[in-house]
């Protein structure tokens, strides 16, 4: 089931009203149905998949946590995590790689016999299966004790609202939420419905908007102008954002209402001044994942030469975070230039920090944020490109731009936007990010959001009510998915 | 070598590897506590530690540091 569907609509207020009514006993089993219920919508056999791994993650970490040795502890650790990464090699990543067998195989003369699996991605896999081994993991290093309750453990999993696209949890921070008893807190259930109308927002009015261009260009490259082309890579820059936020304030909301607070998982990222601070602002819960359970092992293990070790470290982490985004070469040349960057300012550090004392800090900080933001704008054409050829092509077509303005009188005679979109369409996109732009730094240097707090109850509902008009007026005529379900 | 001396020490190593002259250190000093401590520095100033004291840290011993103190227990024990 989507967020913005109609169908969520009907599920939510019907499972909150249920959870409020219901006794603190029968709650975890309310969850739970709902939760099946909500990940069924999209193919209901695949709940198998899910139910699989459940039950091989719960008796794994029961197993770990009571095995007397450090090596049957690592024993079931690696059954865990052979199960969980068997299942993302299966359905996410054997088409990948055996279409490259094939295309290597075939430069070399020969046939690759294998065919290629014919079935869909289980939605949000690479999300679920992350948590499952992060609890596992927890409990191999001694940070957590097996959870004994199979339906809550089943839960851990399943919550719906980070079921398919996260935050991805620890079992720290939310299996102890379950067995607390959650009492109706109007100021709670305001604050979370809040959060989930800011999502609502930022996706059907933003990103949703933004996709129609941006959708409009990249599918048709090469009837493009450079400008539009140029314009799609920035507009695609805020789609995403708006877009994998969003997903994350309604998830965070739709928990909040409930009682339950789940992990932040964005600090405005645009805001970085290095791409290694990016990555500690951006989708920070699957940045920790992977700092906690591939980046530091692989250091600690390299640690005889630390310079290379960390170099090294940064590189396989980013190409796998590359790659846990999809089995694709655009992908994992996203995450590849997120590696050699986060090196490069290893490397730089001391230089770059005697370098910044030299300089006007405002200055500095600002052209530091620049530079960040357009270096992951860059990266996004290869995240958002359909193939490798097409990202190049759009990286080829970039410094048509001076052209194009140098001979304005030329280009002006021709449609110089992408003609998916109506003019007033365009201007619409541009005014929605400068707006967000406004909120985000009226919110970093006055805290707006908590101001509208503090207002009497007519300027909040005021408030609350412009917001639900803006969505009605400026909703996209066309829903789109969330990009980051296909992850 | 005693703790004092100890933490004298790593208080060098801190200010090297985070680059900042001016930091000063306590025992129960944490991560949160000082900028720039983060997971990719943690590693470096263990190793730093590692090579001057010459001890060697266990994989679990890393990640379980709490804090300065710890780590200077474990040193004391190491070098004992």
């Amino acid at each position: 089931m989507l967020f913005n569907s109609i169908e969520f609509l009907f599920f939510f207020p019907i499972v909150t009203v249920l959870f409020f009514i219901l006794p603190h006993r029968f709650r975890w089993q309310l969850l739970l149905g709902a939760s099946c219920f909500f990940y069924m919508f999209f193919k209901p056999e695949y709940i198998l998949i899910l139910a699989a791994t459940i039950v091989v993650d719960y008796f794994a970490g029961i197993l770990i946590d009571e095995a007397p040795t450090e090596k049957l502890k690592k024993k079931y650790l690696l059954i865990s995590l052979v199960a969980n990464i068997g299942v993302l090699a299966v359905f996410k990543y054997f088409n990948f790689i055996n279409n490259n067998v094939t295309g290597l195989a075939y430069v070399f003369g020969f046939h690759n016999p294998i065919p290629a699996l014919n079935m869909l991605l289980p939605i949000g896999l690479s999300f679920h299966t992350f948590q499952a081994m992060s609890y596992t993991l927890e409990i191999s290093r001694g940070n957590y004790k097996a959870e004994k309750h199979f339906g809550i453990y089943a839960l851990y999993v399943m919550f719906y609202p980070q079921l398919v696209a996260g935050p991805i949890e620890r079992p720290q921070n939310i299996i102890y939420q379950f067995y607390e008893e959650k009492k109706f807190y109007y100021d709670c259930v305001m604050s979370g419905l809040r959060l989930m109308l800011w999502g609502f927002l930022k996706k059907i009015v933003i990103a949703d908007n933004l996709t129609t261009y941006t959708d409009g260009v990249f599918n048709n490259l090469h009837t493009q102008t450079s400008i539009a082309i140029v314009i799609s890579i920035f507009f695609f820059a805020f789609q995403i954002f708006c877009d994998f936020s969003a997903y994350t304030d309604i998830a965070r909301g739709a928990a909040r209402v409930m009682g339950y607070e789940l992990i932040k998982n964005f600090n405005y990222p645009f805001r970085s001044r290095s791409v290694t601070e990016f990555w500690r602002r951006w989708h920070m819960s699957l940045t920790s994942w992977f700092n906690d359970y591939l980046f530091t092992p692989l250091v600690i293990k390299n640690r005889r030469s630390i310079s290379f070790g960390i170099i090294f470290a940064l590189m396989i982490t980013f190409s796998l975070s590359g790659l846990w985004h999809g089995a694709a070469w655009t992908y994992v040349s996203f995450g590849v230039m997120h590696g050699f960057a986060t090196s490069y300012e290893f490397i730089t550090k001391k230089w770059r920090s005697r370098l910044s004392k030299k300089i006007n800090p405002f200055i500095y900080n600002h052209i530091s944020q620049l530079l960040t933001f357009l270096f992951a704008c860059f990266t996004w054409i290869f995240f958002r490109a359909n193939t490798m050829d097409d990202a190049f092509y759009i990286v080829s077509r970039i410094p048509g731009i001076f052209n194009e303005i140098n001979h304005w009188s030329i280009t002006r005679s021709k449609p110089i936007f992408d003609e998916s979109m109506s003019n007033l369409g365009h201007i619409y996109c541009f005014m929605f990010i400068i707006v967000l732009e406004g909120i985000h730094y009226l919110d970093n240097h006055y805290q707006i959001f908590h101001l509208v707090l503090k207002q009497n109850k007519f300027i909040r509902w005021t408030v609350y009510y412009s917001m639900m008009l803006i969505i009605i007026f400026f909703a996209s005529a066309t829903s789109h998915r969330f990009i980051y379900f296909q992850f | 070598m005693d703790k004092k001396e100890i933490l004298i020490k790593i208080n060098e190593i801190f200010k090297n590897i985070l680059d900042n002259e001016a930091l000063t250190i306590y025992e129960n000093t944490i991560a949160s506590d000082v900028e720039d401590w983060d997971s990719l520095n943690h590693i470096q100033i263990i190793v730093a530690i590692e090579k001057t004291f010459k001890i060697r840290f266990t994989t679990n011993e890393i990640h379980h540091f709490k804090n300065v103190g710890e780590l200077l227990v474990a040193i004391e024990s190491k070098l004992a």
